[in-house]
């Protein structure tokens, strides 16, 4: 990677953040998604087909991770830049399974990089509010934007693009040293594509924690298992079949209510 | 003359909410800070003399925190609420409460509807979409970032506007009418589907167990070297096409539903199980 590729690459990892100066909507809720993330890495490094093959899995895998409130709160965004970034960077030569593998353990490290800055902004944030009670009552109303956005950016930022230029950095150099695909034995790549299979499970297994409501849900979740194993379809044809079922239902649901209204 | 917020004033606050509700986060007043900063605009429009402002200010940089997304409807009615207190018909307790009231209902709504059904349902079509055709693989994320933002600001400065003109009473309105617990349910029913289809296509396990022999064949007097006389995996599978994927799904959704594991917990477990098949399937001459 260039300088030029690690600053944007870190730029956007700040960028993507739980509330970073672009809102959360645009920034952890987009930018932060490993699918659009995978996106904007293959954009900067030149190598969109290996990003997105890479980030796929690593959205499927980190699907459930949604909630800044939630438990699993931490910087989702470190995961998958530095994971993307690890597999284009390592991954020559590899393999789609082996690239795979890759992006899950280095997503792995980013990730737990990700969750200490989480912390540790989440307590450098706690003098601020000093400050806001300082200028709220003084009444300075123009000036309420220093603590929350000019000095929560300042710390947020340190947190997100320094660690992530040194860790990307550090990749850069290591890259350098050796030929990473020929270095790694068999065995490992075996393990690491067996993992990354797996994975896929938690984040699928945290969304049906959202999703399954009712006894009968898991029924719905089978029709559409079994559409792909059974009737082989692809997940594209069943995302159509779901649209329609979901119009179905609230079209029956929807005249029941208002038979009950009336 | 009764004060009323300018169009003006009330989209400033919106955008300073929308763009800056999470840039100071902290345990101690959660996103306090960043709603002080927007509705000082409204403040400033209000209130005439410094204490007015003053005082507004601090009832605003306490603790709040809601769905930031889904709770700019909050936002919203206490503008409304401001805006009735600076004529005299409402009173700074009132707004204290009523704000404290609503982190509760916004916080839920948003989480579970929006933050846990929306975002992954539509990240779900998006990786079909990508899916669909391997030299398209960028359309999926093109059209999440174009999507998403543009349609959630819009649902944000909807219900902002709502709370603004029809306060407390809208937000009753909006959450009694049962449309949008049937539109979650709908939400439920296409998420239930793709999810299943992802869980197909995506969750791999195979169970590495293989007998391979040498095999001497009488007819022709010679010996087949390395035939597979057992295969643990395809057999599963022709008794229910990938039954240990779907197994190991339901079992992490089982632990971290009902047994409350934490992902991290999850994570190593599956690691472990992953090593473990590693090691079998290299024992049996599965991975050769």
């Amino acid at each position: 990677m260039s300088i030029i590729q690690i600053i944007l690459i870190a730029l956007f990892v700040y960028l993507g953040s739980i509330g970073s100066i672009v809102g959360n909507t645009i920034g952890w809720y987009t930018l932060g998604r490993p699918l659009v993330a995978a996106f904007v890495v293959g954009v900067i490094l030149g190598d969109i087909q290996t990003a997105m093959v890479v980030g796929i899995p690593l959205q499927i895998m980190y699907m459930g991770n949604v909630t800044p409130g939630g438990a699993v709160a931490w910087d989702l965004s470190y995961a998958t830049y530095i994971g993307v970034a690890a597999a284009i960077v390592f991954g020559q030569g590899m393999d789609a399974t082996g690239a795979i593998g890759l992006a899950v353990v280095f997503a792995g490290i980013g990730g737990l990089v990700g969750q200490v800055m989480w912390n540790l902004s989440y307590a450098l944030n706690l003098p601020l509010n000093r400050f806001a009670a300082n200028y709220a009552e003084a009444g300075e109303t123009k000036k309420m934007i220093i603590p929350n956005v000019v000095m929560g950016q300042a710390i947020g930022f340190l947190c997100r693009f320094v660690p992530a230029v040194l860790v990307l950095t550090s990749m850069t150099a290591a890259s350098g040293q050796a030929d990473f695909a020929t270095l790694i034995p068999g065995w490992v790549t075996t393990a690491l594509s067996i993992f990354g299979g797996m994975m896929a499970s938690l984040g699928m297994g945290i969304i049906l924690s959202f999703l399954l409501k009712k006894k009968y849900h898991i029924v719905i979740f089978l029709a559409g298992f079994i559409l792909v194993t059974y009737f082989g379809l692809s997940t594209m044809a069943v995302a159509v079949v779901a649209i329609i079922t979901a119009i179905l239902y609230y079209v029956a649901a929807s005249s029941q209510a208002d038979r009950k209204g009336a | 003359m009764a004060k009323k917020i300018s169009e003006k004033t009330l989209k400033k606050s919106f955008r300073t909410w929308f763009f800056w509700n999470g840039c100071s986060q902290q345990a101690e007043s959660m996103l306090g800070m960043a709603f002080g900063q927007a509705m000082a605009p409204v403040i400033d429009e209000l209130y005439d003399t410094q204490e007015e402002k003053a005082a507004a200010l601090q009832r605003h940089i306490t603790l709040f925190n809601t769905e930031a997304q889904v709770g700019s409807i909050c936002n919203g009615i206490v503008c409304g609420l401001e805006e009735a207190n600076a004529n005299g018909q409402c009173t700074p307790e009132l707004i204290s409460s009523v704000k404290v009231a609503l982190i509760g209902p916004t916080s839920a709504i948003g989480d579970s509807l929006w933050v846990a059904t929306i975002i992954p349902i539509l990240l779900t079509i998006c990786l079909s979409i990508s899916q669909a055709s391997a030299n398209m693989l960028w359309l999926g994320p093109v059209i999440y970032m174009l999507v998403y933002p543009i349609g959630t600001a819009a649902l944000s400065w909807f219900l902002f506007k709502l709370g603004y003109k029809s306060g407390l009473e809208g937000m009753q309105t909006f959450m009694a009418t049962g449309r949008l617990n049937l539109l979650t349910d709908t939400m439920t029913v296409l998420g239930l589907i793709v999810v299943g289809a992802l869980t197909a296509s995506f969750v791999s396990c195979t169970l590495p167990i293989q007998i391979v022999k040498d095999v001497y064949d009488a007819t022709t007097n010679t010996i087949l070297e390395s035939q597979v006389l057992f295969n643990a995996d395809s057999v599963l599978n022709s008794i229910f096409p990938q039954i240990l994927p779907l197994s190991l799904t339901l079992g992490v959704y089982g632990l971290y539903a009902k047994k409350k594991w934490s992902p991290l917990k999850l994570m190593g477990l599956i690691l472990v199980l992953a090593c473990l098949l590693t090691f079998v399937g290299y024992a049996t001459g599965f991975y050769a």
